[in-house]
């Protein structure tokens, strides 16, 4: 298993696209959700990676997620496949307060061995 | 060169000789033990000279063991102005870079590589780079900001103390040691440049080629002409869109510094509309010459923030036909009865299937017309062609990975994948930012995004927006639009706030396993021009914001 750590990076500051640019206001910090679901695309990209994937909720209705992460240079390890479609996982994070289908990602596991572990 | 010298004083070097980095401890005290390049010039000696002390051989202190891109010069020399109260008119400011950028310069090997600062382009230098150096420079500025510039050990180590100093940080001495070892004052592609007696003559006819952002390439011709003054040119160039036809004809006037750094400013002949994206705006012009002068390349931009731009390639017209383009870049295995145009100059009146050769896999079936710019060939791709780039020739001219062979549109990529637009304020104008959809197949290994993936060129799409974590999509006019060709434009209210927006690109056409028509997504971070933070205002530069007045670093 591949286990990757990442510090999150919470305010514009000096420094280029692959700073985080924004904090996690947009974020409910008070309750994490755990999703499991397939990957249906996957952005290593600045100023965030974003992974997309497909979940089901109760009634077999698929629900279409985005997971953020830091941005590339944080992801120590990973590359632009680290997550490919198809890959099952199970992700952790903060919920957008607008209740769009967006999450922080604190921690994510793939089916390929890929782990994240953040730091918050 | 434009360089902005507004402080022309009267005050003289001698009030501000103090200030100065100046010693009048012998040079080679001090350890410079390499051959210096003397200062033979006499305006560069009037204004330079009374700080920066000479030798017994015409080297002046530290400048004559330093050595710099145009870019690197002008911003010595801005900071020599602003910190130093040097007192210059532009005419002699002008002179004074042009001569240190062409007997001080860069070798054209050497600037190669820090091209991309000098045509402002965003470019990704983590992982590409020393870490310490990213470390001790990326804070600030590009670390191809430091790389422009060629110094002695000493010189370097010297540099980076009096940065320190100047911006109030702990000198990096891994840093230092990478800087001394990769930009060396002294190198061997240096000592081969420098010999040469002539720089090559960019007088004459030139062919262009040139790609435009969400509007595809572009050909013709540019001519250039001696302006007068010694290496600085009159151009005027035309260019023909392949997409749709539309010519765009522009003059301007450009400096060859040292024989490979060429830098200019032109403008279309006919007014630019309002559109920020019009290919008649003026640009500044930051290319590169080739070591035997028979190409030229790099970037014309303009915008807030260099956002918008013409990727330009040049090669010297001569009496033989030559390729330049071929359109489309890509066809199906198994289409029959496809034309191809081939693009280019000097094409001879009579044309057979026999002078074009399009690969393996490839035939061409008859050549439908001919002019002297383009043929216009009809081929037939075998169903069992392999899937790859090929070369396109006629006769003798030869265009590389002219055209790709694919079996299927696997996946749409939208370029840029991450970027940004910023909102305007009183002193900002808008910056925005322009998409493109370009189709591409998996190669062997099977993954996309890999390296072995074929681009198969643009892909008609329909281009819309969607909010990182808005629900409600009437809300999108707030951050911006995109336009039906993929041109982003921030809202013009700036809302003082950021937002991440993806770009979306669906194809028009291309379905992928499941039916759907393919996606693209580009990254967009919508932003403010300037915020303040405890205490302290940052802008937005090129692809980071800097604390402001840091930008003169």
């Amino acid at each position: 298993m591949r286990t990757f750590t990442s510090g999150l990076v919470l305010f514009l500051a000096a420094g280029a696209l692959a700073i985080a640019h924004h904090g996690l206001a947009a974020f409910d910090q008070t309750n994490k959700v755990t999703l499991k679901g397939t990957v249906t695309e996957f952005h290593f990209v600045n100023p965030h990676s974003v992974v997309e994937f497909e979940v089901k909720d109760d009634k077999g209705h698929v629900q279409e997620w985005q997971a953020e992460m830091t941005s590339p240079v944080h992801l120590k390890g990973w590359t632009a496949t680290s997550l490919e479609p198809g890959n099952v996982v199970t992700v952790t994070g903060y919920r957008a307060k607008s209740g769009a289908f967006y999450l922080w990602v604190t921690n994510l596991s793939s089916s390929n061995g890929v782990e994240l572990r953040a730091l918050k | 060169m434009h360089l902005s010298c507004r402080s022309i004083r009267p005050s003289s070097l001698v009030q501000t000789a103090g200030s100065l980095l100046i010693s009048a401890m012998p040079l080679l005290a001090q350890g410079q033990t390499e051959v210096g390049i003397p200062v033979t010039d006499s305006l560069v000696l009037a204004k330079c000279g009374a700080c920066h002390a000479a030798d017994e051989k015409g080297n002046l202190q530290r400048i004559s063991w330093a050595r710099a891109t145009p870019e690197g010069w002008q911003e010595a020399l801005k900071r020599m102005i602003r910190e130093h109260d040097v007192s210059l008119t532009p005419p002699e400011a002008r002179a004074i870079v042009k001569y240190l950028s062409g007997r001080h310069g860069l070798a054209p090997e050497e600037s190669k590589p820090v091209m991309y600062y000098a045509e402002r382009r965003v470019h990704d230098e983590a992982g590409l780079l020393n870490a310490p150096l990213l470390e001790a420079c990326g804070k600030c500025h590009d670390a191809a900001r430091a790389l422009s510039w060629r110094r002695t050990a000493d010189g370097w180590k010297q540099f980076a103390e009096t940065h320190a100093g100047r911006y109030r940080f702990k000198p990096d001495q891994q840093a230092i040691a990478y800087l001394a070892k990769v930009a060396p004052f002294y190198s061997r592609e240096w000592a081969s440049w420098r010999a040469r007696a002539n720089a090559p003559e960019p007088t004459g006819r030139w062919l262009m080629t040139a790609h435009v952002q969400g509007r595809g390439k572009f050909h013709g011709e540019i001519d250039v002409e001696a302006a007068g003054g010694v290496d600085e040119f009159l151009t005027r160039m035309r260019l023909h869109s392949v997409n749709d036809g539309v010519v765009v004809v522009r003059t301007g006037r450009s400096v060859m510094y040292g024989g490979s750094a060429w830098r200019g400013r032109s403008q279309g002949i006919s007014v630019a509309n309002a559109a920020p994206d019009d290919l008649s705006t003026e640009a500044r012009e930051a290319m590169w010459v080739a070591p035997d002068g028979s190409k030229v390349e790099g970037r014309w931009f303009w915008g807030q923030y260099d956002e918008l731009g013409v990727d330009v390639t040049m090669q010297r017209a001569s009496a033989d036909p030559a390729l330049l383009l071929v359109d489309p870049p890509s066809f199906k295995a198994g289409s029959n009865a496809s034309r191809i145009r081939l693009i280019g100059d000097r094409f001879p009146a009579q044309v057979t299937p026999a002078d074009v050769s399009v690969g393996p896999g490839m035939t061409v079936r008859r050549i439908i017309s001919s002019t002297p710019d383009e043929i216009v060939a009809e081929v037939d791709v075998a169903a069992d062609a392999l899937a790859g780039k090929r070369n396109v020739s006629f006769r003798s001219s030869t265009l590389e990975s002219a055209v790709a062979i694919y079996d299927r549109v696997d996946y749409v990529k939208v370029t840029p994948e991450s970027s940004l637009a910023t909102f305007g304020n009183q002193t900002h104008s808008r910056g925005f930012q322009q998409f493109e959809a370009i189709g591409y197949q998996r190669g062997a290994d099977g993954r996309p995004h890999t390296a072995d993936d074929l681009e198969l060129g643009p892909v008609q799409v329909t281009w819309s927006m969607e909010v990182f974590y808005e629900i409600d999509p009437t809300k999108q006019d707030r951050v911006g639009t995109v336009s039906p060709t993929g041109f982003f434009t921030p809202a013009a209210a700036n809302p003082g706030n950021n937002y991440d927006v993806w770009i979306i690109a669906t194809a028009k056409t291309e379905k992928g396993k499941d039916g759907k028509p393919l996606v693209g997504k580009g990254y967009v971070v919508v932003t403010v021009p300037t915020y303040t933070f405890e205490g302290r205002t940052f802008v937005r530069e090129l692809d980071r914001w800097i604390e402001e007045g840091s930008s003169a670093r």
